[in-house]
């Protein structure tokens, strides 16, 4: 890493969420920390002619309404955006160098479900409804809804889609092509993705238990998670709280199944490696992970073993969680929450546990937080992984705001920000 | 990575496929006539409306064998097939039989994923129900199935990427891969993009007004794409795929490789002022951005591959962003005429444009729209320095430039 970029680094300054634990970022960490589980019967769709019937779905009533009238989707990633840049004036957001970098894996589908329907009875849907019908409608939805002028990408890569979205914002922040960046992912439930699963039998018919002994499966959830990451200077010199730092990501492929993950958890592995390395840090530096840990039987035996391979012997003590036990897995979106999550364990200092009764699974070797939320250190360095169809793995690593030593420029950018803008005004 | 010598990042390889065949000579044949091969949409699902688009720039049967075993073919959906053979295809061309499997990354780029799968799963949960859903449609109907099937059959074990950003996604995934290999994340990036149009996407596409419909003209009904043409009225939706190998200099150097083009900068911006399925009306601040990303190098390009479809506003706002940022046009190609919107087939003809090619008049443009007023090229083309430029549906543009090795 440049000199320039440890003197400067990209700094989370805001969060927002939306999850079947509530709409927002409040209601979400009150959920998770006490171990609630934002999980029950589905009534987005008739789950007769299906396997299960559990999710975690979103109480739309709760949701402001200025965006009632997009996709399920397009309302979650805006109302999540509208929370994380609450406190940026509409100018700056405007501007082209504000970007969006945005995950989803499903867009509209639900929406797109219903006018399919529509048309297989040979009658016209409600075109509207389905604008967000593709992967980007998320990300295009959040530009539009805050007019932002910047560069405006969707990653789809399943699971993983959030955490490559931020770690693309991380690129376009460290080069200098955008001043801020709204990043994360927003996904929604639809009955294809739900009996897909279940055709897969990865869907538990009970609360999903990651890393339980008695785990068997995943329960899917639905919402958004998103930040607003900019560089410490410019965040210093606009007056914003730095609640984390983003310091690196790291991408690698199984190359092994299209749906299952590679047993001895390499690819993983490498994710995580390659994200210490660009972030100039050892596996002794981390303090905490926020696990991809869906619950099913193979997902958490694999990512127990990359855990094993990079951590070696402090995989034992390293605490690890499963925040999906508690808002289930939303798929493109599970990066943008898990994120929102870690950087609400940094700023808290308290890492939620994994639902659940059982005994953690002894055979993973793992320090799975259980019972109750665990306190944390006062300074934390922590990843959070995600693993997805396509043998796709993808990591980011969070870190608690470190005192700068450049606090004195950062003063005087503070000053010439405030000296510029009265010019701008007389 | 620090030296910029080390930094170039060159085009080694490509592979493609579309409605015009099987290979890079097919489409240099096919862009040479200015003519894109068209079937009739399969309308016998009943998604489509009377007076809908009828024509489709669809692959048909290509002989994938060369490229596919009999075992591919079974395990794969027709977009996965088509990604693995035009990457295998590239990475030929670039005489890669090895690829450095840990640092060889995927970026593919998807307006629609998987169609065909997708529609046969959501048909079986509609219509029977949920316990009827195939486990092996839905492996393979996500968006970033084809990037993994790439990496699986190939190796591939670096970061694999699926940007889904409708029409200016190729662009996207061109640039997100330089990005990579300039960081030293790679050595070798197999990017590009690839698409499957369904009866469904098209009938969809009609009804938001996308594609050209039939329309009479001179005592008969035509219907064909006319890039900046004042009779324009929609694009040729298709599908194929284009793939690129990508290294730095260094690394193709070293290993003898054939330098084909080399990968310049690139530029991204989103209009706010587009509806969600269309284009607005912002080529002012799109024109700055692309300026203030590619200043330097726009007063070298000598040849533009527009983004050009016969999209009614989408191509008047090209015009509008390409006469604000080149103030001096150089010639513009629309090989959109050809290849048909989606597939990434503007890649393999930048790519073309760059090694020596001809370029046919494309055969709906017979009256350039006078407040367009782009005469588009035609004859032999050899580039050296090219911007490629795309506007998606919803606000979001790209562009890339290219030059000659």
């Amino acid at each position: 890493m440049s000199t320039s970029l440890q003197d400067d680094p990209v700094v989370v300054t805001g969060i927002g969420a939306v999850s079947s634990l509530g709409a927002n970022t409040e209601s979400l960490w009150q959920g998770v920390t006490s171990g609630t589980r934002g999980m029950g019967e589905l009534d987005l769709f008739d789950t007769t002619s299906h396997r299960t019937k559990l999710a975690g779905q979103v109480d739309t009533d709760a949701l402001p309404q200025q965006f009632a009238h997009m996709s399920r989707a397009d309302r979650f990633g805006c109302t999540a955006t509208d929370a994380a840049v609450e406190n940026v004036p509409k100018e700056l957001l405007r501007s082209g160098r504000t970007g969006v970098f945005f995950g989803s894996s499903t867009g509209a589908l639900f929406e797109g479900e219903r006018f399919l329907t529509e048309l297989l009875k040979g009658q016209e849907g409600d075109l509207h409804s389905i604008v967000g019908l593709q992967n980007d409608g998320p990300g295009n939805a959040v530009a539009k809804q805050f007019g932002c002028g910047g560069p405006v990408i969707t990653y789809s890569t399943a699971c993983t889609s959030a955490n490559v979205a931020i770690g693309a914002a991380l690129d376009a922040l460290q080069s200098g092509e955008v001043d801020l960046a709204i990043a994360g992912g927003a996904d929604e439930l639809c009955e294809i993705t739900y009996a897909g699963f279940n055709s897969l039998r990865a869907i538990d018919s009970k609360p999903t238990r990651p890393f339980r002994k008695d785990r068997k499966g995943l329960l899917m959830g639905e919402g958004a998670g998103v930040l607003l990451l900019e560089r410490r200077s410019h965040a210093v010199a606009r007056g914003a709280t730095v609640l984390a730092e983003l310091v690196s990501a790291g991408r690698s492929c199984d190359a092994n199944h299209v749906s299952a993950p590679d047993p001895e958890g390499r690819g993983a592995a490498t994710a995580i490696r390659q994200a210490l390395q660009e972030g100039d840090l050892s596996p002794n530096d981390i303090t905490f992970i926020n696990a991809h840990g869906t619950g099913t039987p193979h997902n958490d035996a694999s990512e127990s073993k990359a855990m094993h391979a990079v951590f070696g012997e402090r995989a034992r003590d390293l605490p690890i969680t499963s925040t999906k036990s508690m808002v289930g897995h939303l798929l493109g979106a599970a990066g943008g929450i898990e994120a929102v999550l870690t950087v609400l364990s940094i700023q808290h200092r308290l890492l939620p546990q994994t639902a659940g009764d059982a005994p953690a699974d002894p055979d993973l070797g793992l320090d799975v937080v259980v019972q109750e939320a665990r306190p944390l250190p006062a300074n934390n360095i922590a990843i959070s992984t995600n693993l997805a169809f396509g043998g796709n793995n993808a990591v980011i690593v969070l870190r608690s705001p470190r005192p700068s030593a450049t606090d004195a420029r950062s003063d005087d950018a503070a000053s010439r920000h405030q000296a510029s803008n009265n010019g701008a005004s007389s | 990575m620090t030296n910029d010598a080390n930094n170039q990042v060159v085009v080694t390889g490509i592979g493609c496929l579309g409605s015009f065949g099987l290979g890079v000579e097919a489409l240099q044949q096919a862009l040479a006539t200015g003519v894109a091969t068209t079937t009739d949409v399969d309308q016998t699902s009943g998604y489509h409306r009377r007076g809908s688009a009828t024509q489709v720039a669809k692959t048909g049967d290509l002989d994938l064998t060369p490229w596919l075993s009999e075992d591919d073919g079974r395990r794969m959906s027709q977009f996965s097939q088509h990604a693995v053979t035009c990457a295998r295809m590239a990475l030929e061309h670039a005489n890669l039989t090895e690829i450095p499997s840990e640092r060889t990354a995927v970026t593919i780029a998807t307006a629609f994923g998987p169609g065909a799968f997708t529609e046969r799963l959501a048909l079986q949960v509609l219509q029977k129900g949920g316990k009827f859903a195939s486990p092996f449609l839905f492996t393979d109907c996500v968006a970033n199935a084809a990037a993994g099937q790439i990496a699986i059959a190939t190796g591939a074990r670096g970061a694999n990427l699926t940007i889904c950003q409708r029409e200016a996604g190729p662009l996207l995934a061109i640039a997100q891969a330089a990005n990579d290999l300039r960081r030293g994340r790679a050595d070798v990036c197999l990017a590009g993009s690839v698409d499957e149009l369904q009866p469904l996407s098209h009938a969809i596409l009609d009804r938001f007004r996308a594609v050209a419909r039939p329309t009479a003209r001179n005592g008969t009904i035509e219907e064909l794409p006319r890039p900046f043409d004042a009779h324009r009225n929609g694009y040729l939706a298709g599908e194929g795929g284009t793939m690129l190998v990508l290294e730095r200099e260094q690394h193709a150097t070293a290993r003898g490789a054939r330098i084909l083009g080399r990968i310049g900068g690139s530029a991204r911006a989103f209009d706010a002022t587009a509806p969600r399925t269309g284009h607005g009306s912002g080529s002012e601040a799109l024109a700055a951005r692309l300026q203030e990303r590619l200043g330097a190098q726009l007063r070298t390009i000598d040849t533009v591959i527009s983004a050009a479809s016969g999209a009614r506003r989408a191509d008047a706002l090209e015009a509008e962003v390409l006469r604000l940022a080149l103030p001096e046009l150089p010639q513009v190609l629309t090989p959109k005429s050809v290849t048909g919107e989606f597939g990434g087939g503007t890649l393999g003809a930048a790519m073309l444009a760059l090694m020596g090619a001809d370029f046919g008049k494309p055969q709906g443009c017979t009256r350039p729209d006078p407040n367009i007023g782009i005469d588009i090229a035609a004859g032999p083309i050899r580039a050296q320095h090219i911007l490629c430029s795309a506007h998606a549906a919803g606000g979001v543009s790209s562009w890339l430039t290219l030059s000659q090795p």
